[in-house]
């Protein structure tokens, strides 16, 4: 369908006084469980402070409220929490442009049913790590981490208000310079708006206290329509200014990750010997393949006895990464989950997204976006 | 808040090895299914070992004992607590202290090794003690995860890369911004000295340790820090204390269990031959979390009663005349001491089955029955 954009907020004062930008995706989340259409909602809560982003399954609308604003630094993945444990249920789900291109990729592979699940996109700029996070906000702020109350990512800079209700503010150039800031794959990343979901929420090009919402899908369309019938939503049709900042802004950021694709996974990526290292390290936790999103195998290869050639560590590469390589690399969404738990810090995300960057630049398939299924999968391959 | 009894995702800490590395449990109505990255905590950041991410698997439904049991003649029957705690008393009563042997574990909370140590005491017990392998008791201040990842020189006893990845991944980190790392051990390579500048093939550790060259010794001097997982000999402890003090160098002992270091404040650390002999000078033996048939079963023979207290049916409890069901460590709250020498706390997430209950609890209750004073809990 052709897109839709247009400006919402809650109506419910409470929702749009907590939640981000008028609280529109909160008050969508409560029209859906009110009109008990959906069962639960997963999204996000905060754990013991702002650095701790919980998935959450929340299934009475009174609970809502607790999941108001947005937590930059949680870099959380909900696909394969659908897919193994939520598959049964009708639920709604704050989506990240790398957790849509996920449930894309189990909805392809029949892991997920996509009928039973509304996906409300959230446009992101990256996740940064909690850890990452705290100690820059020490070194750069110069600040107790612990004094932070809330932080946001907006033009440019990440921002942080503390206790006493001062800003602080640091470019995030300045941050990734230094090798804090977002995380490698966030930096890399060239979808902020997830156009993949069936709806996606965000500021940009928006007015202050509204959510700026791009309609995908027919779902997403008739859902917004709904709540707003039902007296959820208040909306209104942003100006042509509004359009031109968020593409503009949009187009930035593009050109961002496509620098950082140029010098990470060109100019400086790691040359076979730094490879060899990395290969080095691997302790065959099999950590990577059990956190990719996408994987799914209830067999896998590698635990097939013919590839284990025995239980010495590290593995042959070949017969460990190598498979996994082959299997995944086109599927690969960039989420970076495989790099974030590798106990033994294998910059893992660069190769995969290399492969899947080369193949889509030979052939136009973007992994987590288009509707077929990558060449191992694909009925047509030769 | 009311969560979703279909799934909640809750912080705990990894009970398999002493690093005390954060792991978030995924429960489905009150069933550990899987494990999720708990990034937000500090020691590892959401990355965990394939044997942290299978802790839920020490959570057993069947292999475990669910009511008291009795052992008669190599057949266990069903116990009330009434009636088994009854037992317990008046075979303990029957005995002097001297005959008296209680075993802890380091993988129990600081909570219950208190409350059993005080219960020891009480009792005038003094053959007590937890397997602590040739680590012994130590007070002294060791080096952070931090202290590790910002060394300038690292040196490394044991195969610590592969047996604690967590603590590896620090090193890995360290050698990335430049430090040198140089291992020892006695195989012939190590995963460890695959990764390090320099792997150096060692007869003994106590050799080792008396005949570290100048080369080395030089280099402990820039900000280093000296790692290591095992140890032949208890002295050697203080030969590698001695050898830090005298370079200025910081020392990390990886112990076994989540709660070694914890334990030593509690209870005598034994090795293996210490442990051995206690068992074998005493008649009746109370075993709290830890299975010592595993490494001392010759010396079980001398015993007239044996009572185990565990949340598996494991070695230790087959032998036994009395097991005590007690619940695992996500089913109860409490702290561990991590090998660095930081408490942490760890919540109740699932319920035990009906019958199991707390080692606190359970030693709590033998006492009232004897009638001794613990005195207050801290």
């Amino acid at each position: 369908m052709s897109p839709e954009y247009l400006l919402a907020r809650a109506k419910n004062e409470e929702l749009q006084d907590k939640g981000e930008c008028g609280g529109a995706v909160s008050s969508i989340f409560k029209y859906l469980l009110d009109n008990e259409i959906v069962e639960g909602v997963l999204t996000l809560t905060r754990g013991i402070d702002i650095y701790d982003g919980i998935p959450s399954l929340i299934e009475d609308s009174e609970d809502i409220i607790e999941t108001c604003g947005s937590l930059h630094c949680a870099p959380t993945m909900f696909g394969d929490l659908i897919s193994k444990y939520l598959k049964d249920m009708k639920l709604a789900v704050a989506v990240k442009p790398c957790d849509a291109m996920a449930i894309k990729e189990l909805e392809k592979r029949n892991q997920l049913d996509r009928d039973k699940l509304y996906e409300i996109g959230l446009n992101c700029g990256g996740t940064v790590m909690p850890i990452t996070a705290r100690k820059m906000i020490d070194l750069f702020y110069e600040v107790d981490p612990d004094d932070v109350v809330k932080e946001e990512i907006d033009k440019g800079k990440f921002i942080i208000e503390l206790k006493d209700g001062t800003e602080k503010a640091v470019e995030i150039d300045e941050l990734e310079e230094k090798g804090y800031g977002r995380r490698g794959s966030c930096q890399r990343c060239d979808l902020m708006i997830p156009r993949n979901a069936d709806v996606a929420c965000g500021n940009w090009g928006a007015e202050p206290g509204w959510t700026f919402i791009e309609i995908n899908t027919e779902k997403g369309k008739d859902l917004v329509d709904a709540a707003r019938n039902e007296g959820y939503l208040d909306i209104k049709t942003p100006s042509e200014k509004s359009l031109t900042i968020r593409e503009k802004i949009e187009n930035v950021m593009i050109k961002l990750a496509q620098k950082f694709q140029d010098k990470y996974l060109e100019e400086i990526y790691p040359s076979s010997e730094d490879w060899n290292k990395y290969w080095d390290r691997c302790i065959k936790c099999y950590a990577c393949r059990d956190v990719c999103p996408v994987c799914y195998c209830k067999e896998c290869a590698l635990d097939k006895e013919f590839y284990v050639d025995s239980e010495q560590i590290p593995p042959d590469p070949l017969t460990f990464q190598g498979v996994r390589l082959s299997h995944m690399s086109f599927s690969c969404i960039n989420c970076g989950q495989c790099q974030d738990v590798c106990p033994m810090e294998i910059p893992l995300a660069l190769i995969y997204q290399r492969m899947q960057k080369k193949y889509k630049d030979k052939t136009g398939f973007i992994a987590g976006v288009n509707e077929e299924l990558p060449p191992l999968y694909s009925p047509e391959k030769d | 808040m009311k969560v979703h009894d279909k799934m909640k995702v809750v912080h705990s800490i990894c009970p398999q090895c002493s690093v005390g590395c954060g792991i978030n449990l995924i429960n489905i109505d009150n069933r550990l299914v899987g494990t999720y990255p708990y990034k937000r905590h500090p020691i590892n950041e959401g990355k965990n070992c394939k044997k942290g991410r299978d802790c839920i698997e020490l959570v057993f439904e069947e292999n475990r004992p669910k009511n008291p049991l009795v052992n008669k003649n190599g057949t266990f029957s069903d116990y009330s607590w009434e009636e088994a705690l009854d037992l317990f008393v008046s075979k303990i009563k029957s005995y002097t202290p001297q005959d008296i042997g209680i075993i802890g574990s380091g993988n129990s909370t600081n909570e219950d090794l208190e409350i059993l140590s005080k219960f020891a005491d009480a009792l005038g017990v003094e053959k007590k003690g937890f397997y602590a392998e040739n680590f012994p008791a130590f007070n002294i201040e060791t080096a952070t995860l931090d202290d590790v990842q910002s060394s300038n020189f690292i040196l490394i006893v044991g195969d610590v890369i592969k047996e604690s990845p967590l603590i590896g991944r620090r090193i890995i980190l360290a050698r990335e911004n430049g430090a040198e790392v140089v291992s020892a051990d006695s195989a012939d390579k190590t995963f460890t000295g695959l990764n390090s500048d320099k792997y150096i093939k060692i007869r003994s550790i106590g050799e080792f340790l008396d005949n570290i060259g100048p080369e080395v010794h030089n280099k402990l001097k820039d900000s280093a820090t000296i790692i290591f997982n095992k140890l032949d000999l208890k002295e050697e402890f203080e030969k590698i204390q001695n050898i830090a003090e005298d370079s200025g160098s910081k020392i990390l002992p990886v112990l076994k269990q989540c709660n070694t270091r914890g334990a030593m404040r509690f209870l005598p650390a034994l090795n293996q031959e210490e442990i051995s002999r206690l068992i074998n000078d005493v008649k009746f033996l109370y075993v709290v979390g830890d299975n010592p048939a595993l490494y001392a079963e010759e010396s079980f023979k001398n015993l007239d009663f044996l009572v185990t207290q565990s949340s598996s049916i494991n070695e230790t409890v087959l032998l036994s005349d009395l097991v005590f069901p007690a619940s695992c460590w996500v089913e109860k709250t409490g702290t561990f001491t991590n090998t660095t020498g930081d408490m942490q706390k760890i919540s109740k997430t699932i319920s035990a089955p009906a019958e199991v209950l707390e080692d606190q609890r359970i030693i709590s209750k033998i006492a009232e029955k004897i009638g001794i004073e613990l005195g207050d809990k801290k």
